[in-house]
């Protein structure tokens, strides 16, 4: 097996045991950056050649010297024979919306392209303390608004790894890439709606939505700020368990982030499943959009493939030991997207109010010759589209004079959806669920150009995930299988406050009695040709 | 003419004195400091910076409340106010909104012809300060030190109706700021900043007419001068036929001067909603009981205790209540006093309050404690020494640090009541004084008084007197 | 049902209050889209809300933590901060001024 092949978890297994020098865990990771990865994203990126079109573009920036020198330490470490770290040697990316000081931290917007961060973030940090190599800072939609990638100032933006043609999903669609094309075992992302699991699903990786405050947000430039969290996306359970193990717990500058004792998720991760109560809910079997003429919901049936293989993964698990209990009612996840339509936008219009070109970023280069002309042109030469998209909408919905209150309207909704999750797991109700098993995604990756600059539909690809963002549960996607195209399918296991190690313990055991399935063997397209062992 | 009354309500702006800002651990005050050297992250607004709120500025807020007769609130939450301006770094200040720290309330102020005004409060919030901007050639140059810096941002009610009455309040305002010790209250540093709403209606009238917005009015004199200059700019114009509009003026404190900032037509919409960031603020009903147990006892109930337990004049009880340290100053030494308080209050309201102004000291700074002042006062009484050396004793106190009673001793200042020495003085001038003594002896008694003053001449003033005269008789009448 | 509708002239405000400015073309998408999304949005009036439903800030409870002591920590490098401004003037971050230069 290739170095690059080898998880999270045994790479420093192997870097402690001073079998594997953290040093060649990370020429290796560049050395697969180099070979798939191809131009890094830029601004003013253009066209590219055939063969560019078949690379990754994970990569907006990639830190030899740092993972180098890091390396070094913990080789250094490991020599002196301390504990090395968690993550020791471990070659992780960091999705661009992190601070990370000494990179430049763009948010893959204009606005941002020069900008250097005097401090880290929490999560960051607490992954470089357990050994971890900073590889790079990956692509993502600007400002992290959108599910597909495209919508990044820095272009080439990402493909699938699977299909080079199709969108490897957003907002994280750096880092699901860089993990399914083995250029790193581990990655940073964020999810406000789905923006860790969507990707990770889309890319046949696994990605793990914390519970809200779990892991601190502070150094995550902010989205929307009751719903962002950060997360692993890793390429098997025990890798995300090991990621989080590091990140998560309480952070003295982030005044939401929980105080609660952080469990040991990897000491429970091999347990069986037995007795595990696993819901399924007839709600998320279908999408439902709103006809925008007339306003009514109409409902669409998810892709035939991603419903098979949820129910067949869902038999797995019951042959696991697991009790399947159907019919977990959850009416209101119809109204997840349209809530955080609301919520979202009004959060990320005010926490975009601070890019004005006056104290960092991007400044109007135009000769201008007053305040309020320095702040309008620097806005609209810095922001894209969809982020003037998001700022307007956000304006909209908090604006004065509405008959109704849109925000505290979509909260009390929120507070509805939220309903639905604890009466789901309420220990005495009527389901008692351990975890409710979805579908990630309602369809598989898209192809590019599809569905960018339909706002509406782009919005409507997180409806699977954005429920458990409105009531801060946690959720974990893992693979499940491939659809006709070749492109893998998710699913989604999403479980009550802080059980993180119930939904992991879950994923763990899915994979274990999924592990000499047919579609297992398949390799991404950008990784053909190399074997694996 | 008509008869008109003015209308004002004050919106103040206090910074409380904390330690470090309200959301960040950068000191507060930064009055010393060099531009933009004591910021961070956080308050210099970086993305991905998250506010973590201040305790110290949750206990003095909710102490301040308290002293207002406000209710406050077990659960206040902050909101986003959201404009753009460079001495803004976030684009939004985090405050207040529907649910602030404080709710009502009021503040009674004694006026001069000794009745009492009550002004309502409306409310009183917390929030973040914003930076300073200044323009030098046509540029706007911003400095984020105060970014961050706490305050509470405090409305009255439109229950102020002159300039003077304005004046009084902040005057007032500022005493009780400084007594319960939630800020400096110092004007000119900006701790204590003020707004005014001023309209103008016909006496007797209930209405609340179009209102206009003064800024900036910085200081005692701005706030009597500035109102009294709009109310008449407004009666004048409606005197002629004008009408009222609502505007925002900026008071220019240098030229004594108001001018038009902006319309109102074009104000902002703040969009406020809840920050995300924060987690409402609780408080227990303990740590209210707390906060209400921790408040003092306020000036005006203690300028009444003063009249009735020391049998002071209200005047000497006004004065003595202006600043909390010297009223304590005051009832420590009335303590350890055994003569009347009056004697104190004298002693306090004249030698004791000049060294203060000379030092530039408040009471609670002095050496000379109020231990000190009722033992000075004290051997005055008993004959140990006359008052010209209890004055003078003030100062050796205040200098030395020693006990008055060491200093007489060491520097003999103690008055001559012994028989043998001082009889040993008497008959010096007796023998002096031949012929007044046979003038006396023949019934020119009023000669007594210049027989003391010669003793006195002798011993430098430090026979004392009584004693000397007892003694004169004595032996003239051998 | 009748539909919410944004304006031209409600928009036009609201770039206003963006602080932004924009292409004809990019008007034309951003309102367009705009009406779109509000359709979604409408769709949250067909939601019967119980009675007494309090607005959800975080969806669950968060055990954050609690206000900070008043301990003063100075940030060590204030002067990178000024140095991130696009222009600056003895340490202070300079713009031009809201009524522009003369």
């Amino acid at each position: 097996m290739s170095l690059t092949s080898l998880s999270a978890f045994e790479v420093a297994r192997k870097v402690k045991a001073g079998e594997l020098k953290a040093v060649d865990v990370a020429e290796a990771a560049l050395a697969q950056i180099r070979a798939v990865d191809g131009l890094p994203g830029s601004l003013d990126g253009g066209a590219v050649s055939a063969d560019e079109e078949k690379k990754v573009h994970a990569f907006i920036q990639v830190t030899e010297k740092m993972a180098l020198e890091q390396a070094e330490k913990v080789d250094q470490a490991v020599a002196r024979g301390e504990d090395a770290g968690l993550l020791a040697g471990v070659p992780i990316s960091i999705k661009d919306i992190f601070c990370v000081e000494g990179t430049t931290t763009t948010a893959a917007s204009r606005m941002l392209s020069n900008f250097r961060p005097p401090y880290t973030a929490t999560p960051v940090r607490r992954l470089i303390d357990q050994g971890a190599l900073i590889l790079g800072k990956v692509n993502l939609d600007e400002f992290t608004f959108g599910s597909s990638n495209e919508s990044s100032a820095y272009q080439p933006a990402t493909n699938n790894p699977w299909n080079t043609d199709h969108v490897p999903g957003g907002s994280s669609g750096g880092s699901a890439a860089s993990v399914a094309a083995e250029e790193v075992a581990l990655s940073l992302g964020t999810d406000t709606g789905g923006s860790i699991r969507q990707p990770a699903a889309f890319c046949g990786v696994v990605g793990l939505k914390p519970t809200y405050g779990r892991v601190s947000r502070l150094g995550l430039i902010a989205f929307s700020s009751s719903l962002d969290c950060p997360g692993p996306l890793s390429r098997n359970t025990r890798d995300a368990a090991l990621m989080l193990q590091a990140m998560a717990g309480v952070d003295p500058k982030d005044s939401t982030s929980s105080t609660r004792a952080v469990d040991d998720y990897l000491s429970t991760l091999g347990q069986d499943v037995k007795g595990l109560r696993i819901g399924l809910s007839p709600d998320y079997d279908a999408v439902y959009y709103p006809n925008f003429e007339t306003g009514e919901l109409h409902k669409e049936a998810i892709q035939k493939e991603v419903h098979e293989t949820l129910y067949r993964s869902a038999e797995l698990l019951a042959k696991a030991g697991a009790e399947i209990v159907e019919n977990v009612p959850m009416p209101n996840t119809a109204y997840g997207i349209p809530a955080y339509f609301v919520i979202s936008r009004v959060e990320a219009a005010s926490n975009l109010h601070r890019f004005d070109g006056v104290k960092y970023g991007y400044r109007t280069e135009s000769a201008v010759s007053n305040l309020s002309e320095l702040y309008r042109l620097t806005r609209a030469e810095g922001f894209g589209p969809q982020v003037k998209l998001r700022i307007l909408m956000g304006m909209y919905l908090s604006a004065a004079g509405h008959d109704a209150d849109y925000y505290t309207h979509a909260q009390k909704v929120r507070a509805l959806i939220r309903q639905d999750f604890v009466r789901a797991f309420e220990p005495d109700g009527d389901h008692r669920l351990d975890a409710l098993l979805t579908p990630t995604t309602a369809t598989t990756s898209f192809k590019r150009k599809a569905v960018f600059g339909n706002s509406l539909l782009m919005q409507y690809s997180d409806q699977m995930t954005v429920s458990s963002n409105h009531a801060g549960v946690p959720a974990l996607t893992i693979p499940a299988g491939l659809d006709e195209a070749g492109l893998p399918i998710g699913i989604q296991l999403i479980g009550n406050d802080f059980r993180e190690d119930l939904i992991l313990r879950i994923g763990h055991a899915f994979e274990q009695v999924s592990r000499d399935e047919a579609w297992r063997k398949v390799r991404p397209q950008v990784l053909a040709g190399e074997v694996k062992a | 003419m008509k008869d008109y009354e003015v209308v004002i309500g004050l919106e103040t702006h206090i910074q409380l004195n904390t330690r470090t800002k309200i959301f960040c651990s950068c000191k507060a005050d930064s009055w010393e400091d060099e531009a933009n050297t004591n910021i961070c992250p956080v308050c210099s607004g970086l993305p991905g910076t998250l506010p973590v709120l201040n305790a110290e500025a949750v206990q003095k807020g909710a102490l301040l409340a308290a002293a207002m007769h406000a209710e406050v609130n077990p659960l206040s939450r902050f909101d986003r106010k959201n404009y753009f301006y460079p001495d803004l770094p976030k684009g939004y200040q985090i405050t207040q909104f529907d649910e602030p720290i404080g709710k009502g309330g009021y503040l009674d102020l004694k006026m001069a012809d000794g009745t009492k005004k009550r002004v309502r409060i409306h409310k009183l919030h917390l929030e973040e300060d914003a930076g300073k901007t200044k323009i030098e050639h046509g540029t706007r140059l911003v400095d984020f030190n105060r970014c961050g810096v706490p305050l509470i941002e405090m409305v009255t009610e439109p229950d102020l109706r002159s300039g003077e009455e304005a004046a009084q309040y902040l005057i007032q305002l500022r005493q009780l700021l400084r007594w319960i010790g939630v800020s400096e209250a110092d004007m000119e540093r900006g701790h204590l900043r003020c707004d005014a709403n001023v309209s103008i209606r016909e006496r007797g009238s209930q209405v609340l007419n179009t209102k206009t917005e003064i800024k900036n009015v910085n200081s005692i004199d701005s706030v009597r001068q500035a109102i009294g200059e709009e109310a008449k700019r407004q009666i004048e114009l409606v005197e002629s036929g004008g009408k009222v509009e609502s505007y925002t003026l900026d008071w220019d404190a240098d030229r004594n001067k108001l001018s038009l900032m902006r319309s109102k037509e074009t104000e902002a919409d703040y969009r406020y909603f809840r920050d995300p960031d924060l987690l409402p603020v609780k408080l227990s009903r303990e740590e209210i009981a707390g906060i209400m147990a921790a408040l003092p006892e306020l000036p005006l109930e203690r300028q009444a205790r003063f009249v009735t337990e020391y049998g002071l004049s209200e005047y000497d009880a006004d004065i003595l209540t202006n600043e909390r340290s010297l009223s304590d100053y005051y009832e420590a030494a009335v303590g350890a006093y055994t003569g009347e308080p009056k004697a104190v209050a004298n002693w306090m309201m004249n030698d004791l309050s000049r060294m203060l102004n000379d030092l530039g000291k408040t009471a609670d700074q002095l050496v000379l404690g109020p231990k000190a002042l009722a033992e000075i006062i004290q051997m005055i009484d008993d004959g140990k020494i006359n008052a010209a050396t209890g004055k003078s004793l003030l100062k050796k106190v205040e200098e030395s640090g020693s006990r008055p009673a060491e200093i007489v001793e060491k520097e003999g200042l103690g008055l001559i009541a012994d028989s043998d020495a001082l009889r040993a003085q008497i008959e010096a001038v007796l023998a002096d004084a031949p012929d007044e003594v046979a003038n006396f002896k023949a019934g020119k008694e009023s000669l007594l008084g210049w027989f003391v003053g010669q003793v006195m001449r002798r011993t430098g003033g430090k026979a004392d007197p009584k004693r000397t005269r007892e003694l004169l008789l004595e032996m003239l009448r051998k | 049902m009748s539909l919410q509708h944004i304006t031209p002239e409600l928009f036009e405000k609201l770039v206003g209050l963006a602080a932004l400015e924009l292409t004809e073309e990019e008007r034309a998408y951003l309102f367009e889209e705009m009406n779109h999304q509000l359709a979604s949005v409408e769709s949250l009036r067909q939601i019967q809300i119980p009675e007494g439903t309090t607005p959800s800030l975080y969806g669950l409870h968060p055990e954050g933590i609690s206000p900070r002591a008043d301990e003063w920590k100075a940030f060590t490098k204030p002067k990178q901060i000024v140095a991130l401004a696009p222009e600056s003037e003895d340490g202070m971050i300079a713009v031009p001024d809201v009524k522009g230069a003369k």
